[in-house]
């Protein structure tokens, strides 16, 4: 498959399962390009750790491309489905690991010392950091009580005293307004 | 294949999915979706990265603004070093912030008994204002406010006196505190 940019999720399936000579490598590149972020988002938001998401998208592409190329996959059009149902399935497996490792942690190490190493890191902070201050008290709490102390918007709304429908609102606007900032910031630089 | 898509997902949905405040099954078909859309899957990539940098930048104690107890809580937890200044109405409390403190925190103590809402007002020498904030929520029950400031941008103030008022939304004057700061960064 020459051109593997252009293929369809399915095309590049199933060059890979035919295991045509010269093609199915440049589609497992491909298959692995557009998925990899995916499953990593996945883990991230599942897993809540950025080394337990990379491990997932290790694990989860790496099963995929071995049950393309021994015929495994029943549909190849569905792959995205079936690389989803994988991620399902180990993020499930890895959760069990992480709580196991949760509790080591909390008996024996320091509370950062598993601190996400890429949180951020192709990001600005330094800019963000100014567009965070930019943002309305209001906003701000609600951002960092969302994306920092992890809080349901119930959870938020009960904390401010407004409602689980005004915090999603705040909430969009909010992150709307960091996301402009931060483009602002890039464009300038 | 980078096609645009045909049916886009809401950027709220995006965030809802990615705070957890979507249902589950909608989070389970909305996954379908992402799995299989470029463009949505990038879009909840900003979210995670904006996320993910908010999160970094609180733990460096890299926040401003009024914050709550449960965040102040979870930054000690996190290990953030936290130098804290309690005062009472009509206090003064010398303070500063030292090398390895990451965000320095006033907890300003009022009667906020029937309050719903309150305003900070921080001023310098010469009631130069450093610093106004309104519309604080003052949630049930709550015996104060907490203002965090970074621990690196305290270090960098000159000594001097800063005046904090906390208003009522009628303007009435809930409590006033004096911080004497000291400068501590090195020339």
């Amino acid at each position: 498959m020459e051109q593997a940019i252009d293929a369809s999720d399915g095309e590049l399936a199933r060059a890979v399962a035919a295991r045509a000579p010269g093609a199915s490598e440049a589609a497992e590149s491909e298959l692995y390009r557009r998925f990899a972020p995916r499953v990593r988002l996945y883990g991230l938001r599942h897993l809540r750790d950025e080394e337990s998401a990379r491990d997932l998208v290790q694990q989860v592409m790496l099963l995929t491309i071995e049950k393309l190329r021994r015929g495994d996959v029943r549909d190849p059009d569905q792959i995205a489905s079936f690389v989803l149902g994988t991620s399902r399935t180990m993020a499930t497996t890895a959760r069990r690991t992480d709580a196991r490792r949760e509790r080591l942690r909390e008996a024996f190490l320091a509370p950062d010392a598993f601190a996400s190493p890429d949180a951020g890191a192709t990001l600005d902070l330094d800019r963000l950091e100014h567009c965070l201050a930019q943002l309305v008290d209001r906003e701000r709490s609600v951002v960092l009580q969302t994306f920092y102390a992890e809080s349901s918007a119930a959870a938020v709304g009960a904390d401010l005293g407004v409602s689980e429908g005004n915090v999603r609102v705040i909430r969009h606007r909010a992150l709307a307004k960091l996301r402009a900032c931060v483009l602002a910031g890039r464009q300038a630089s | 294949m980078t096609a645009a898509c045909a049916s886009p997902v809401a950027d709220e949905r995006l965030i809802d999915y990615w705070t957890g405040d979507l249902p589950a099954d909608d989070g389970a078909a909305l996954e379908e979706h992402l799995f299989s859309c470029a463009p949505c899957s990038a879009r909840l990539e900003e979210v995670a990265s904006l996320a993910g940098g908010v999160a970094a930048l609180a733990r460096q104690g890299r926040i401003s603004g009024i914050i709550s107890r449960a965040l102040l809580n979870r930054l000690q937890r996190d290990g953030v070093r936290v130098r804290q200044f309690t005062l009472d109405p009509g206090e003064t409390v010398p303070c500063a912030a030292f090398p390895g403190d990451d965000v320095v925190v006033t907890s300003l103590h009022a009667n906020l008994a029937g309050v719903r809402a309150v305003s900070l007002r921080v001023t310098g020498p010469g009631d130069t204002v450093f610093g106004a904030v309104d519309d604080i929520p003052v949630p049930a029950a709550a015996t104060g406010i907490l203002w965090a400031t970074p621990g690196a941008f305290v270090r960098s103030m000159p000594s001097q006196q800063l005046r904090l008022t906390i208003r009522a939304a009628d303007d009435a004057v809930l409590g006033e505190y004096v911080l004497e700061h000291t400068h501590t960064e090195a020339e």
